[in-house]
C-alpha cells in the first residue's frame, strides 16, 4: 500500500503505562521504566528494537511541581539501547507522537518510544493544594509575566475567561456542559485505572466548589502520578508487531497569537488545526466511531467537539446534554477511560491516546466500543493544538 | 486587603522595562510602530501588523472595555487574598492592544463582559505596580 500522507507510514504499535494514582509512591523515573518496558512488551518488540527515544517535556523543565520528570539519556542509559534519533519536546509537541511519526517516516528511526511522566499527584499532596503556576521559579517569564503578577496563577484561571466568554457568546450553560465531566465519570467507573470513579450526578457537579467562575473542581483534571509510553513503529515492521493501529492523519497548526490572554477569539478554539487534520484525510467527522479529546478542563473538550465538526459552533451545550451522545452507547462516545477529568492528569494527550490505540484494537474491555474502527485524538487547544485520526489495523 | 498583591513577579526584560516603569508611574504603556502606526502589546520590539523593528512605547488611554473575565476563588499561594476578579481588557481607540489585569471598584461577582473601565494600578509582588482597572461609574 502506498501511503500519500507522511504519517501514514508509521502505525501506534504500542501503549503501556505504569500505575496511575492521586499518589504513586515510586519516582517519575521508576513509573517511566515501568511504562516503556509494558509498551514494548505490547508493541510484540524487546528493547532491542527500539532506536528511537522521545519525552514530554524535555529538558526536565517545569512551571508545575511534578510536571515534569527525568532527562532523556538517563532514560536510555537504564534501558540500554542504542538510538539513532532522540527529541526532548516542549514547544510544538502538538500530539505525543507526531515528532516520533516524523522521524519513524523518514527513517531516522523504526521504533520510537515517546513517554510521558507526571508526578503532580505526589506534588499537590506536598504542597497542600494545588500549586501555583509558575511557582518552580522565582519570576514569571516570557507569556507568563502578564498573567503571574496579577494573580492569574493557574491554568485553571488563564483558561477561565475562555470559558466565559463562550458561554456569553452561545448563551451556554453549566447546567448543559456538566454533561461531560458526569457522563466521562460514568465511563470512567468502567476503567480500573481512573483515578475518581464513584458516580457523580449533574446536581453534585452544580454544587462542587468554585475554582475561577466559570470553572469549578469537576471542570479541573485530577493531577496524578502515572507514566505513559507509547511505541511509533514503521508501518513496514507490521508483520513482527502485535496489535498495531494506523495514523491516518495528523495535524497541528498554531495560529493567532500563541499566549492564553491574547488568543483573538476565546470562544472558538482550534479550528485552523480541525480544517488541516480534514485535509489530511478522506475521512469525516461521521465516520470517528470514539473521541479522546483532550479535556484539561470541561471547556477544552467543548472546543475540540465544535472545531472537528461533531456539532456546530455554539452546539456542544445540547450535543451533550444527557450525555446520550457521549456516554456508553451513544453515536460519539467521548474519552472513554474518563478524560484527564477522571482518569487522571496524564497530561499532553497520552492518556487520551493510550485508550484510543486500546479501543481500534477492541482491548478497552469493559468500555469497549463495538466495532470502533475510526477514532480521533486532540491535544491541549488554545495556542498549542493537536488532533489525529487513528484506524484500525 | 491592605499590603501589596500576592502574586509571582515578571522578570523585566529590554522589551518590558519601560512598561514596567511607566505602571510604577501609574501609566499604561504600548508600544507603537514607527513604520506604520500600529500599536501592538505585550511590547516585543516588533510590531505586529508590518513586523517593523522601529517601536516606541505609547501611552493607552481613555475607557477599556471588559472581553471577558473571572472571579478566582482558590488560594493558589499563601496570603493570597480571594475572590477577586481578573478582566481582559481590549480598548475601543488601542486595536491590538489587549491587558489582563485586577477589577476593582465593584463587588468580583458585579463585573461583567462588555463593562466599561479605567486604567489603574496597584502594588504587586516584587515591588512592581500590576495592572488593576477600576469600574467605570
Amino acid at each position: 500500500m502506498t501511503a500519500d500522507r507522511l504519517e501514514q507510514r508509521v502505525v501506534i504499535s504500542g501503549v503501556g503505562q505504569s500505575a496511575i494514582g492521586r499518589q504513586v509512591d515510586r519516582s517519575g523515573f521508576q513509573l517511566t521504566l515501568d511504562a516503556i518496558g509494558a509498551a514494548v512488551t505490547d508493541a510484540g518488540l524487546t528493547m532491542d528494537d527500539i532506536d528511537g527515544l522521545s519525552m514530554f517535556p524535555g529538558g526536565g523543565t517545569a512551571s508545575l511541581p511534578g510536571y515534569a520528570s527525568g532527562n532523556l539519556y538517563e532514560v536510555q542509559d537504564a534501558l540500554r539501547v542504542t538510538t539513532t534519533w532522540r527529541q526532548g519536546v516542549v514547544e510544538g509537541m502538538s500530539l505525543p507522537f507526531y515528532g516520533a511519526a516524523m522521524a519513524v517516516a523518514t527513517g531516522q528511526a523504526r521504533h520510537a518510544v515517546v513517554w510521558r511522566t507526571v508526578k503532580e499527584g505526589s506534588a499537590a499532596r506536598q504542597a497542600g493544594g494545588r500549586p501555583a503556576y509558575g511557582s518552580t521559579k522565582p519570576a514569571a517569564e516570557g507569556p507568563l509575566a502578564w498573567l503571574l503578577p496579577v494573580g492569574m496563577l493557574s491554568p485553571v484561571v488563564q483558561v477561565a475567561p475562555y470559558a466565559a466568554r463562550y458561554m456569553h457568546s452561545y448563551g451556554v450553560t453549566r447546567a448543559q456542559l456538566a454533561w461531560i465531566p458526569v457522563t466521562q465519570r460514568a465511563w470512567a467507573a468502567l476503567n480500573p485505572d481512573a483515578v475518581y470513579t464513584k458516580p457523580l450526578s449533574v446536581p453534585e457537579y452544580l454544587a462542587g466548589r468554585m475554582i475561577s467562575t466559570p470553572i469549578s473542581l469537576y471542570d479541573c483534571d485530577v493531577p496524578c502520578d502515572g507514566s505513559t509510553a507509547l511505541v511509533v513503529s514503521a508501518v513496514e515492521t507490521a508483520a513482527d508487531l502485535r496489535a498495531p493501529v494506523r495514523v491516518a492523519a495528523v495535524a497541528g497548526v498554531v495560529d493567532g497569537r500563541p499566549s492564553w490572554e491574547q488568543w483573538q477569539d476565546m470562544g472558538r478554539v482550534g479550528y485552523a488545526t480541525a480544517a488541516a487534520l480534514w485535509n489530511r484525510t478522506s475521512l469525516r467527522p461521521r465516520d470517528v466511531d470514539v473521541a479522546q479529546l483532550y479535556d484539561g478542563f470541561t471547556i477544552e473538550a467543548v472546543w475540540w467537539l465544535e472545531a472537528l465538526g461533531f456539532c456546530g459552533t455554539g452546539e456542544a451545550g445540547d450535543f451533550v446534554a444527557g450525555g446520550t451522545r457521549i456516554g456508553p452507547g451513544g453515536s460519539l462516545p467521548l474519552n472513554t477511560w474518563g478524560g484527564q477529568l477522571s482518569g487522571g492528569r496524564l497530561h499532553a494527550a497520552f492518556g487520551h491516546t493510550a485508550e484510543a490505540v486500546r479501543q481500534l484494537r477492541g482491548e478497552a474491555g469493559a468500555r469497549q466500543v463495538p466495532g470502533a474502527s475510526v477514532a480521533a485524538v486532540t491535544n491541549a487547544g488554545g495556542y498549542e493544538a493537536g488532533a489525529a485520526l487513528l484506524t484500525a489495523w | 486587603m491592605g499590603g501589596p498583591l500576592a502574586g509571582i513577579p515578571p522578570a523585566v526584560t529590554e522589551e518590558t522595562r519601560e512598561f514596567w516603569a511607566a505602571a510604577a508611574e501609574g501609566r499604561l504603556v504600548a508600544e507603537r510602530c514607527a513604520a506604520c502606526g500600529a500599536e501592538s502589546f505585550p511590547p516585543r520590539g516588533a510590531c505586529r501588523a508590518c513586523r517593523g523593528r522601529q517601536t516606541a512605547s505609547c501611552p493607552v488611554t481613555g475607557a477599556g472595555v471588559v472581553y471577558s473575565l473571572t472571579v478566582n476563588y482558590q488560594r493558589w499561594l499563601p496570603g493570597l487574598a480571594v475572590p477577586f476578579c481578573l478582566v481582559v481588557v481590549e480598548f475601543p481607540r488601542h486595536p491590538g492592544v489587549r491587558v489582563v489585569g485586577r477589577l476593582r471598584g465593584c463587588a468580583p461577582e458585579e463585573a461583567f463582559i462588555g463593562m466599561a473601565v479605567e486604567v489603574g494600578f496597584e502594588p504587586g509582588p516584587g515591588g512592581f505596580a500590576v495592572p488593576s482597572f477600576v469600574a467605570a461609574t
